[in-house]
């Protein structure tokens, strides 16, 4: 856009590109916020909704810091995941209710990421029911992961675990993040209204309590639909 | 793993009902913690004339005059001393409270928290519910007034059972419950469902999943023989209901598949008398909730309610669900108790089981029926009693009872009995002999939760562990 | 109506100096373009409105900028709207009027006439560079600079209109962010409301309507300098080139949605029909007389096609009514489907 505002107004609107003004901006200025109003870090996974179209083809997207990131440390835990193939896909078929999975490393992370309908915690309980061994050993690989090992033993702990680990979804609509603050804080959500022009600042220290965040709940091809709705029309059978 | 079962250990009301004519649940504080504390001694040692003792779970020869029983919110065992590394052993559901779990539950919009009816809108002070059951008001009274002497007493409940075991709606409840090894029940003599593993109901017993154990809060002592509840305060909408069955039957009696819901001259074999619109209600109703209004089961008896021996047991408890099944897929049978019928979680069948405790409340000499007393409130007072909130009353209520994710043919509707409906929305199909469908729509809310709480039920062992803390 | 003047006072608020009483007073510049609808092939198992049954529909369109200042500046951040007129066969029409804002800024007549006065474009100064260090030492993003002649603008009343009143949040900081299309034809028009749509079966589904366009969406550079006259000529070349075509997505509302609040977007999940296509390929020749002069009208409905509750749109049957006559504009068609006539 075109400034006339004079030379010194040109000069402060190129100082967010200025390496000095950047640092001062990551050192100082974003520390002092931090320090000021510190944001507790949000809940992972989707948000408990009343509608069906919520609950259907929900994203978990899990990362979990490998022990050892290592290429022999990375070989090992490929390995894990090869040798239970069988072990998974028949684990996932028979809990019925996930649209697609998969395992990923990235960087010093295991992330396992999937597509699924229904509550959060009776996907991983009945998914522990079936595959639990397979989970033992993904979590031995995992940092703090050992204190879950049996997991059929420690349903409830691994279940707030993984929640844990699941990434935080920003909401769809960016204005929703002032009451979701709110709630995490034990406060009652925008009441009174936050000032509109703190959203930024807001999303900036929201990122330094959850630096990976999935943005926004996804697109759907087919929203609304269920994994055993679309196997049925399909005529595959459910 | 400790296995033992002395069902002596065991609160009376956990697997089996008292069956009396009243029940009283006081809703109570821990102001005092000591005096608290001094009450629960007494309470299960039971030498104390002043303090009602706890009912166990053993056959008595002569009935007691009254039962009582009691449950702790996690705000309880804390206000009671519970060291917090043994709070930190509790499950998270529990930890939070019900009131956490609202939107999950379909407590929202006029079912929200914020609208329940106090004390239940101030959870943090609740921290005991009470139970007391007894045939006569004077046995209650005089319990609660032996309870007030040790708890703030923040609000108290009082219900009753309809004739028959009836519930508003006109539905004989009370039916189909767990049952398990080791019990020997004589109400579950005939039944020949599947038994169902100690620890569906108690902590620290093998569970349905195969290797799963929930996990027993620590000490053991604490936690060992405990269960969980979720105490519910449900209005029931009784005219709404009655008013949807009149809409209901007069779209289904210009509905051209009309025949295939009820064969033209068959309306005497849904009750005596019925004209035709009266019939259609019934089978509208006794489709909703997978049973005729008398209890008859709706997949061991589609066409009929009047059948020879209503209460045998193949009317009763003793059928199953597969593909062919005439009881609809969004019956209320069905989605909470999917049996051994086809549902996509195939791994979950029977892991999600409940027993089921509950009376009735609201004013006894008005018509609920009647519009103009629609200011009145009627409802259940209802216990869903399973090891693991979790895994058992959250995973029926937010995946099945509502959402319907067990069939894709119903995924996306509610319970049209007791569901979180909105009448823009809902739906329920109705089957019919040839293997169709009609949709109905339009369903309001006409169940709606006016209070409740996650309570720990804890063995005695466990009530004389609290009675012992200090703090 | 509850409050008989509300529709007036409505109208009078939008009044804004370097408008024009001969013009609409807000959308105020504009382009008309012809073309027709062919509803998708399952748009009729859902609604039984005439447009959706299958057989070509031919269709007005007017573009406009939000703005109501009489001078045209396409170039400046504003909301866009699509007006769309479906010329039934039987002779009746029913209209579609959309916007860039998948939003609006208050759930009720009432609060939108607080809004209009505490949003009326008003003088305003430059945010001066020391201000503007202040708010990046805030992390708060300063005050966008003025545009050249760029003296009056809605931005601070909303904003602190906005601080005030959480429900208009999402429309104000949505707004203050929305840019300027390439093209008209380049930009997702969003109807906001909810209606009432019966299938043939009788059943009542509450939707919402989303125009996106095939091409795909694309704004202009923010960053560039923003040219005042282009968008009434860019379409006129693009459809001398090829037609523009938009799909008519609709999503259903589901329990707990906000049915009747149009500050309350539906998240991007609910079931989505693809009800059809707009296909246009004409630029109207005499834009005086058979686009400006036209009256649309959100409340101009036909069979298979209700209202919903929201008080809102309910409202702006009148507004633009009255508008309309205020200008001495050709009277929007009498509307034929009772529900309106409520
Ligand atoms: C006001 C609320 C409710 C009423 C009036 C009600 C009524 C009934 C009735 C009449 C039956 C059939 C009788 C029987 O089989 O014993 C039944 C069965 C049952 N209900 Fe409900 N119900 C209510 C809410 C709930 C809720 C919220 C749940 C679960 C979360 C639930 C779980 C069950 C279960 C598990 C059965 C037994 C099904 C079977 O084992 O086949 N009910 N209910
Ligand atoms: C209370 C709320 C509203 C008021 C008072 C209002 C007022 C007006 C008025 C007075 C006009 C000029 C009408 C004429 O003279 O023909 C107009 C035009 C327009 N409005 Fe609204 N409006 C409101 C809400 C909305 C909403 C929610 C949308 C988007 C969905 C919208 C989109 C448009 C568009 C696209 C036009 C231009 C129509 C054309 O091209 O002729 N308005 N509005």
């Amino acid at each position: 856009m075109t400034n006339d505002g004079g030379w010194f107004d040109r000069f402060v609107d190129s100082l967010p590109e200025r390496g000095w003004f950047k640092f001062l901006s990551t050192y100082v200025v974003v520390p002092y916020w931090v320090w000021r109003d510190p944001k507790p870090k949000l809940p992972g996974g989707p948000r408990a909704s009343a509608q069906p179209s919520e609950n259907v083809q929900r994203m978990m997207n899990l990362i979990m810091p490998l022990k050892d990131s290592s290429p022999i440390g990375r070989a090992k835990a490929a390995l894990a995941i090869a040798q239970n193939v069988d072990e998974i896909f028949a684990g996932l078929d028979n809990v019925g209710t996930v649209h697609t999975a998969r395992f990923l490393l990235l960087d010093d992370y295991i992330c396992m990421i999937s597509v699924y309908d229904g509550d959060f915690s009776n996907y991983i309980r009945d998914f522990i029911a079936t595959i639990g061994s397979v989970f033992d050993e993904v979590v031995s690989l995992v940092e703090g992961g050992d204190d879950l090992i049996p997991t059929t033993h420690n349903v409830e702990r691994f279940i707030d675990w993984v929640h844990a680990h699941d990434l935080f979804q920003a909401p769809d609509f960016p204005t929703d993040l002032f009451g979701l603050q709110d709630t995490a804080s034990g406060r009652s959500p925008d009441s009174p209204p936050h000032e509109l022009r703190s959203l930024p600042r807001e999303l900036i220290l929201q990122l330094n309590a959850n630096p990976n965040i999935s943005l926004g709940g996804g697109y759907r091809a087919y929203p609304g639909f269920s994994a055993a709705q679309v196997r049925g029309k399909f005529g595959v059978g459910w | 793993m400790n296995t033992e079962f002395d069902s002596n250990d065991l609160q009376g009301n956990i697997l089996r009902g008292y069956r009396r004519d009243l029940v009283r649940y006081l809703i109570l504080e821990v102001d005092n913690p000591a005096a608290a504390r001094r009450f629960l001694a007494a309470a299960v040692a039971g030498n104390n004339d002043a303090v009602p003792a706890i009912t166990r779970e053993k056959s008595w020869t002569r009935k007691p005059g009254f039962c009582f029983n009691i449950g702790l919110t996690y705000e309880g065992l804390r206000a009671l001393g519970t060291p917090s590394d043994c709070l930190a052993t509790f499950p998270t559901e529990f930890v939070q409270g019900m009131t956490h779990r609202a939107i999950k539950l379909g407590d929202f919009g006029t079912s929200a928290p914020a609208n329940w009816a106090p004390p239940f809108n101030h959870p943090e002070r609740v921290h005991v519910v009470a139970s007391v059951y007894a045939n006569d008001t004077p046995q209650l009274d005089q319990v609660q007034d032996q309870v007030a002497r040790a708890f703030n007493v923040l609000g108290v409940r009082n219900g009753y059972n309809l004739e028959d075991d009836k519930v508003y709606f006109g539905y004989v409840d009370n039916i189909s419950q767990p049952r398990f090894n080791r019990i020997d029940d004589p109400d579950q003599a005939k039944v020949d469902e599947p038994i169902d593993p100690l620890g569906t109901i108690l902590l620290g017993y093998p569970t349905r999943f195969e290797d799963v154990l929930f996990r027993v809060p620590s000490p053991a002592e604490l936690g060992h023989n405990g269960t969980f509840n979720a105490f519910r305060i449900l209005a029931q909408d009784v005219a709404g209901f009655e008013r949807y069955l009149d809409t209901a039957a007069d779209a289904l009696l210009r509905h051209p598949d009309v025949d295939q819901l009820l064969a033209p001259g068959e309306e005497d074999r849904i009750g005596a008398g019925l004209d035709r619109h009266g019939a259609l209600r019934e089978i509208v109703a006794a489709q909703m909730c997978g049973r005729w209004r008398n209890g008859v089961s709706y997949e061991a008896s589609p066409d009929a309610a009047v059948v020879p021996d209503p209460r045998a047991p193949k009317f009763r408890t003793n059928f199953d669900y597969d593909r062919t099944s005439r009881c609809p897929a969004g019956s209320h049978m069905r989605r909470v108790n999917p049996r051994g019928g086809p549902i996509v979680q195939r791994i979950a069948n029977y892991t999600r089981r409940l027993v089921r405790r509950g009376m009735s409340y609201g004013p006894r000499d008005v018509d609920p029926r009647k519009p103009e007393n629609d200011d009145q409130e009627w409802g259940l007072l209802g216990n869903f009693i399973g090891a693991n909130l979790g895994a058992q009353f959250e995973a029926v209520m937010c995946d099945w009872l509502n959402l319907g994710l067990q069939d894709p043919n119903i995924t996306g509707s509610n319970d049209p009995l007791f569901g979180a409906n909105s009448p823009e929305s809902s739906w329920f199909d109705l089957t019919l002999r040839n293997g169709g469908t009609i949709r109905l729509r339009g369903f309001p809310r006409f169940v709606t939760t006016r209070g409740g709480a996650y309570l720990f039920l804890p063995s005695l062992p466990a009530i004389r562990y609290l009675s012992e803390l200090n703090g | 109506m509850e409050d008989p003047g509300i529709a007036e006072r409505l109208v009078d608020s939008l009044v804004r100096p370097d408008g024009s009483p001969k013009k609409r007073p807000v959308h105020t510049i504009g382009i008309g373009a012809t073309g027709s609808f062919l509803a998708s092939h399952v748009a009729r198992d859902y609604c039984i409105s005439k447009h959706f049954q299958g057989t070509e529909t031919p269709v007005t369109v007017r573009f406009s900028n939000g703005s109501g200042s009489a001078v045209q500046h396409d170039g400046w951040s504003d909301v866009r709207g699509m007006a769309t007129r479906f010329h039934l066969d039987d002779g009746t029409a029913t209209d579609l009027i959309a916007m860039t804002l998948p939003e609006f800024f208050t759930p009720t007549p009432e609060t939108f006439l607080d809004f209009a006065l505490a949003a009326k474009p008003a003088k305003f100064s430059r945010e001066s560079p020391w201000r503007k260090i202040l708010d990046m030492l805030k992390l708060t993003p300063p005050m966008r600079d003025p545009y050249p002649g760029e003296t009056v603008r809605p931005d601070e009343g909303a904003m602190r209109f906005a601080d005030r009143n959480g429900y208009a949040q999402l429309a104000v900081f949505q707004a203050a962010a929305i840019g300027a299309p390439a093209s008209y034809d380049r930009a997702s028009y969003h109807a906001v409301h909810t209606f009432v749509i019966t299938a043939p079966d009788g059943t009542r589904r509450w939707v919402r309507f989303t125009w996106q366009p095939i091409a795909g969406v694309l704004d202009t550079n923010p960053n560039a300098p923003p040219e005042d006259v282009y968008l009434q000529d860019k379409l006129r070349e693009r459809l001398a080139l090829a037609p523009a075509r938009f799909s008519l997505m609709m999503s259903i509302g589901e329990i707990g949605d906000a049915f009747d609040d149009p500050t309350r977007p539906w998240p991007p999940h609910r079931v989505r029909v693809m009800m059809g296509t707009l296909t246009l390929d004409t630029v109207v020749k005499d834009q005086e007389a058979d686009c400006e002069r036209l009256s649309f009208n959100p409340g101009l409905l036909t069979d298979g096609i209700e209202p919903s509750g929201d008080l809102v749109l309910r409202a702006r049957k009148d507004v633009y009514e009255i508008s309309s006559k205020r200008r001495g504009a050709v009277p929007c068609p009498f509307s034929r489907s009772q529900a309106n006539d409520e």
